[in-house]
């Protein structure tokens, strides 16, 4: 008995530790860049902290109570929330569409998948530049043509009315790609033969994608519009590239004012605050939207 | 006997080699990294200079790192607070940013370098500007002064034959020159640019603060600033929103007829044809434009600031400051210049430096400088261009320039 639990320990003592092995490169830069800042940002948000500065004074929440009576901030979240009301749903219906269409294996499916999935792999920021170069309406190629078709060009970046709703499409533009194909590896997951028993059952086609196939996807469809949200509520490049929160404030989001107030007005503490509440906000609406797809799982 | 002579000879020839080394280690040079934010069209120029400074002084070696201005002022501050900053460094084009890092310790005061310059060389504003209780913290890197671009061929197929010389004069051809389509008679940026707004309104009398209070709601200001988002609005004579970038472009695509810009911007100009001429004279009847000037600083953290005084001195010597004019038509950031025979022969330089005594800095000492430029004035000025209501917007954002600064 001594025997076995000799033999028996050292064993599992060495597992253990080659598993840990493993796990440290990753634990490691998760502590140290994300665990870590998450942990130091509270703190500073509770400071009226500045990087200049050598003394941070304790203002407790302070900064919290500043945000509450900041109309830019509040102009921020406002933007924020209909930026991404304005592009989830869109995203993941129109990426669901054109995952149906495009499932197949034929060669355009395939040609026309890298054409919308290319978007997604070049740098936002980059893209952005070419944006806002395309929807000038002075020396950019949309004016021009509209002007040859006999329009009146709008001047999409430096007009109130326009502004928001021009990123709202860049945006799309950028990250539809991305919702599709994730969907569609999840349609090639779907098992035939639940199709061919809806067909038995008498089935049409929309019955079946309703009925079948959206279910069957739940999961994709989950982590599609979970990451959208989060990345529509986080809302940067782009804004910053094309119109640095102008005109007016009206495309001011959250991470924008908060850059703002951290590196141009290098007020950190009053940064870190809004990045906190940036964070209880993403973690409330995920857990909102993990908490609806739950529910329809009990069917 | 043999061997001895050998052994002295071997001891001698290493002591040789460990004084020529011990002397070669003596020698190496003093490397002073520089953060510089001149991407522009001067890029050149300044390159062309460190390359002469560090050809012409061997024991002195500036390692000149080119950054985005917005990358240097996130990285800068803590860069220097943490010791692993650079030994100079132009902190912002905007002169008020040095108020904060002298405020926190981050910048030396440069007392070696006032005693090498002199007295009373560099010019009045820009040592106000760049001193703290009677100490000099900044060097000036450039001084310019705006002029107005002209595109020669636009105002020539519209039948003017000079370009304006009041304010009037301008706002009448810039009208002539738009079609309210896609040509415009003047390219004026509001954000993100060397500052035209301030230029029109001092033009006209009016000004931002003045005493420390809020002069937005003056009626000189609000005139100026009625007049020419009126002039947007109803005859659009400019885009609205422009960036500096953006109010380029269009100039350079001969789309606009005239742009107030400093000298960096003739580089970029080259396609098309044009010409400069002081900044139009407004209501006051006095010539006024804007001064710009980009502060570097010594880090308070750096291990050489004997030599990078030294650096500055030269960067500020008659014939460096006669290089880099020549080179983008800076005026020299000495007052003793005026007639120097490389500044008089250079019609361009010539322009330029010749609007020094009627140039002004923008907010040159306020510490809060962005929330006053780009969280006050700049949102009042768009909402003039956009919504037409220039004396409300002017009105609110006098109340909250007042606050902030704690005028009653």
């Amino acid at each position: 008995m001594t025997l076995v639990t000799r033999e028996g320990e050292p064993r599992r003592a060495a597992r253990l530790r080659s598993g840990q092995l493993f796990l440290l490169p990753s634990a490691v830069i998760i502590c140290v860049f994300v665990l870590y800042p998450i942990v130091q940002s509270f703190w500073m948000s509770l400071h009226d902290w500045s990087m200049f500065q050598a003394v941070h004074p304790f203002v407790g929440m302070a900064n919290y109570a500043e945000l509450l009576g900041d109309p830019r901030f509040w102009n921020a979240l406002r933007n924020t929330a209909i930026f991404t009301v304005a592009t989830v749903p869109v995203q993941v219906i129109t990426g669901l569409l054109l995952a149906v269409v495009l499932s197949r294996a034929s060669w355009w499916a395939v040609f026309l998948r890298s054409v919308y999935f290319f978007p997604v792999i070049s740098s936002f920021a980059t893209m952005a530049i070419v944006w806002r170069f395309l929807l000038s309406a002075d020396v950019g190629p949309t004016a021009s043509w509209l002007r040859a078709a006999g329009l009146v060009p709008i001047d999409f970046l430096h007009t109130t009315a326009w502004a928001l709703p021009a990123i709202v499409l860049v945006s799309l533009w950028k990250n539809i790609g991305f919702t599709m194909v994730i969907l569609v590896a999840a349609l090639q997951d779907v098992p035939e033969y639940l199709n061919e028993a809806a067909v038995l059952d008498g089935a049409n086609a929309f019955q079946r994608f309703v009925n079948v196939t959206v279910p069957s996807i739940r999961h994709a469809l989950l982590f599609t519009s979970v990451i959208a949200v989060i990345a529509s509520l986080q809302v940067f490049d782009q804004v910053y590239v094309m119109t640095r929160g102008g005109p007016l404030f009206h495309t001011e989001t959250l991470v924008t004012y908060m850059y703002e107030q951290g590196f141009s007005e290098f007020r950190s503490g009053y940064a870190a605050a809004i990045a906190w509440v940036l964070f209880l906000l993403i973690m409330l609406v995920s857990l909102i939207q993990l908490r609806l797809f739950r529910y329809s799982d009990v069917d | 006997m043999h061997l001895r002579t050998s052994l002295i000879a071997l001891a001698a020839a290493s002591g040789l080699a460990l004084g020529v080394a011990a002397q070669a280690a003596g020698a190496d040079p003093v490397k002073l990294t520089y953060w510089s934010g001149f991407t522009g069209g001067d890029k050149q120029a300044y390159l062309d200079l460190i390359k002469k400074f560090n050809d012409t002084h061997p024991d002195i070696q500036i390692d000149y790192q080119l950054q985005p201005w917005d990358s240097i002022a996130q990285k800068l501050p803590t860069a220097i607070a943490s010791g692993a900053g650079p030994d100079l460094a132009t902190p912002d084009y905007n002169v008020a940013t040095i108020q904060q890092y002298v405020a926190n310790g981050l910048a030396l005061p440069l007392d070696d370098l006032v005693g090498q310059v002199g007295k009373g060389v560099l010019p009045q504003a820009v040592v106000d500007a760049f001193s703290v209780n009677g100490k000099l913290y900044a060097a000036p890197a450039n001084f310019a002064t705006l002029l107005l671009y002209y595109n020669k061929d636009l105002l020539q197929a519209a039948g003017i034959a000079a370009p304006p010389k009041t304010m009037q004069e301008l706002q009448d051809d810039a009208v002539k020159l738009s079609n309210g389509q896609d040509k415009y008679g003047i390219a004026l940026a509001d954000n993100a640019t060397i500052q035209m707004w301030p230029v029109l309104i001092w033009s006209d009398g009016g000004d931002l603060i003045t005493n420390n209070c809020s002069d937005l709601a003056d009626p000189k200001t609000v005139g100026t600033v009625e007049k020419w988002s009126g002039l947007i609005r109803d005859k659009k004579i400019s885009p609205v929103g422009l960036t500096g970038q953006d109010a380029d472009n269009l100039f350079a695509a001969g789309k606009a007829a005239f742009e107030i810009n400093g000298p960096w911007a003739a580089g970029e100009y080259k396609a098309i044809n044009f010409g400069v001429a002081p900044v139009p004279v407004g209501a006051s009847d006095k010539p006024v434009t804007l001064a710009s000037t980009v502060p570097t600083i010594v880090s308070a953290k750096t291990g050489h600031p004997k030599e990078a005084q030294e650096f500055l001195a030269w960067w500020l010597s008659k014939d460096t400051q006669a290089q880099l004019s020549t080179a983008a038509a800076y005026a020299p950031s000495r007052t003793d210049m005026a007639n120097d025979a490389s500044i008089a022969s250079n019609p361009t330089v010539a322009a330029f430096a010749a609007q020094v005594p009627y140039a002004r800095l923008y907010l040159p000492t306020e510490k809060d400088f962005a929330k006053i430029d780009t969280g006050i004035f700049i949102p009042a000025i768009q909402s003039a261009e956009q919504a037409g209501n220039a004396a409300d917007a002017l009105k609110a954002a006098n109340d909250q320039l007042n606050k902030l600064l704690g005028c009653s």
